[in-house]
């Protein structure tokens, strides 16, 4: 953002561009200190590699991995089950929230059984529907699903119910219909609120789709991390989690992407963005 | 002249946590077509309360009329301008503007030809494309009523429209009431706690009391205003009615006080 400011004051592009890349610096520092010390925790032979391998062996390990389909067959699998689960929860959800926001009726159903499960960890469920689905794609669905539902009900009833009557008011003396009022002012305006509810509920289908996958899956990142674990590759291992960590950070971003884009209207667009 | 807004016997009591609390108590008014009429009171009087049942928003015991006929809920006969803009922050200015619009029976030049005339009698060319959040409060304020007129409504509902602009900004927006008020001659009920405000505009001016709202006093305005703000406000004629009216809300205004002594709202 204040770059931007900077922008608008006239500055030079090879000022920008050396702002820039020292803003880039402020934020890799503390990464590559951190490293350099892990690192030496291996180099002076502080802590034994076997246990904690150094950042060098990972890197050697991530590159022999990229370079192979293992870990690309194994993402994708878990990149399909986290992805579908949480499309489903967005769908749902954003229903569910508005029609408890909508139906006073509806939310005196709804509203206890959201407030006795929010707090449950959906992984404690894993058990239960390995016994229901089996194991593979249906079960880890299931789980993402089931933790990525309640960030988005939640975050929707909170987004349609802070409408302000005004704005419903306006639409009515403009001539909206009530059914009209649902599309045209309630969902535009929850719409920051859902995409909030949305950036929790990736987290919670990445977590998931990995935990179920490590408690029971014949493939996906998950088993694949804790098969390298099981067989002591800890370099290997590290490599595994390196690379969620990656997608998982390229996901969030995409979100945030689509997100400020989608709500440039919003006065929270510029502070999205950071 | 004809009546066109005929409010009958209307009260509102909330329900709170204290139990009822009486809002508006047995309202009569009738506004006639074509005449500017303003509500003034002090704060908590319920003057709003009274402006969002003539808008069909909230229900009460009594009956509103519009042209004879009983209103069910808000309409597109009645236009309305909020304190708080309530545009539409999704929505650019030109799509605020155009958005009563959709919902009518225009063709679609005819709706772009309605968004740029009004565009160009508030004088936002070049901000068309803006959003709400980039725009002042004054400039907002221009586009809700810019957005209310593009629906031609014969009754204009103001809730205290310039009581969140500055003092210089809102008699700017004064005048341009006025001006679009003389060339339309809409009916129009406005809120206002600015006795000014009200002198300046309007035909008859009627004071609500203390919690529960009634109506106590009716001050009717003659005064030309075609011969500009400065004459108007200086003229004796305006400064009379406005002392009285002033002395009015003055005097509903102590009473409103003593009585939160007994029982906050």
């Amino acid at each position: 953002m204040d770059l931007r400011l900077l922008d608008r004051h006239g500055l030079s592009g090879t000022a920008i561009v050396a702002m820039r890349v020292l803003a880039a610096l402020r934020i890799l520092a503390p990464i590559i200190l951190f490293l350099l010390l892990w690192q030496s925790l291996g180099s002076f032979h502080l802590v034994d590699t076997a246990f904690l391998p150094t950042p060098v062996l990972i890197g050697r390990a991530l590159g022999d991995l990229l370079t192979g389909h293992e870990i690309r067959d194994n993402i994708s699998v878990t990149l399909v089950r986290a992805f579908t689960g949480l499309g489903l929860a967005i769908v749902t959800g954003a229903w569910l929230g508005v029609g408890m926001a909508r139906s006073p009726v509806f939310r005196s159903y709804v509203s206890p059984l959201v407030g006795a499960t929010y707090s449950l960890p959906k992984t404690a469920l894993v058990p239960l529907l390995i016994l229901w689905f089996g194991i593979g794609n249906t079960m880890a669905i299931v789980a993402v699903y089931l933790s990525a539902l309640l960030p988005v009900v939640v975050h929707t009833y909170h987004g349609v119910m802070a409408t302000p009557p005004v704005l419903v008011w306006s639409a009515e003396a403009l001539g909206t219909s009530r059914r009209k009022l649902l599309w045209q002012i309630f969902l535009p305006h929850a719409l920051p609120d859902i995409f909030t509810g949305i950036r929790i509920a990736l987290g919670f289908a990445f977590v998931v789709a990995l935990s179920a996958e490590m408690i029971a899956s014949t493939a996906g990142i998950g088993r694949l991390i804790f098969l390298y674990g099981e067989n002591g590759s800890y370099d290997y291992m590290f490599a595994a989690v390196v690379s969620v960590v990656l997608v998982a950070f390229i996901a969030d971003r995409a979100l945030l992407g689509v997100g400020t884009w989608c709500l440039r209207w919003h006065a929270s667009a510029v502070d999205v963005e950071q | 002249m004809t009546t066109k807004i005929r409010i009958c016997g209307i009260s509102k009591t909330y329900l709170s946590d204290n139990g009822e609390v009486p809002a508006l108590s047995l309202t009569n008014l009738d506004v006639n077509e074509g005449e500017f009429v303003s509500i003034v009171g002090p704060s908590g009087c319920g003057k709003s309360t009274l402006l969002y049942i003539v808008g069909g928003f909230i229900a009460a015991e009594g009956e509103v009329l519009v042209d004879g006929k009983s209103i069910a809920g808000p309409g597109i006969d009645r236009g309305v301008v909020f304190q708080e803009y309530a545009l539409f922050p999704w929505l650019t200015v030109r799509r605020n503007i155009l958005y009563g619009l959709e919902n009518r029976e225009y063709s679609p030049q005819q709706r772009e030809q309605i968004a740029d005339r009004l565009i160009g009698v508030i004088g936002l060319k070049g901000f068309e494309h803006r959003y709400p959040r980039e725009l002042s409060g004054g400039m907002k304020q221009r586009v809700a009523l810019a957005r209310t007129l593009a629906c031609d409504p014969a009754v204009l509902l103001l809730d205290e429209p310039f009581g969140a602009l500055d003092a210089q900004t809102r008699e700017v927006m004064q005048d341009e009431l006025l001006r679009i008020w003389l060339e339309t001659r809409k009916t129009v009920l406005m809120v206002t706690h600015d006795v000014n405000e009200a002198v300046y505009l309007s035909n008859r001016i009627c004071v609500i009391s203390a919690r529960p709202g009634r109506i106590v006093e009716e001050f009717t305005v003659a005064v030309d205003r075609s011969i500009g703000r400065e004459q108007v406000m200086l003229s004796e004629a305006f400064n009379k009615v406005r002392n009285e009216v002033w002395l009015s809300v003055r005097r509903q205004a102590i009473a409103a006080e003593t009585q939160h002594g007994f029982a906050p709202a």
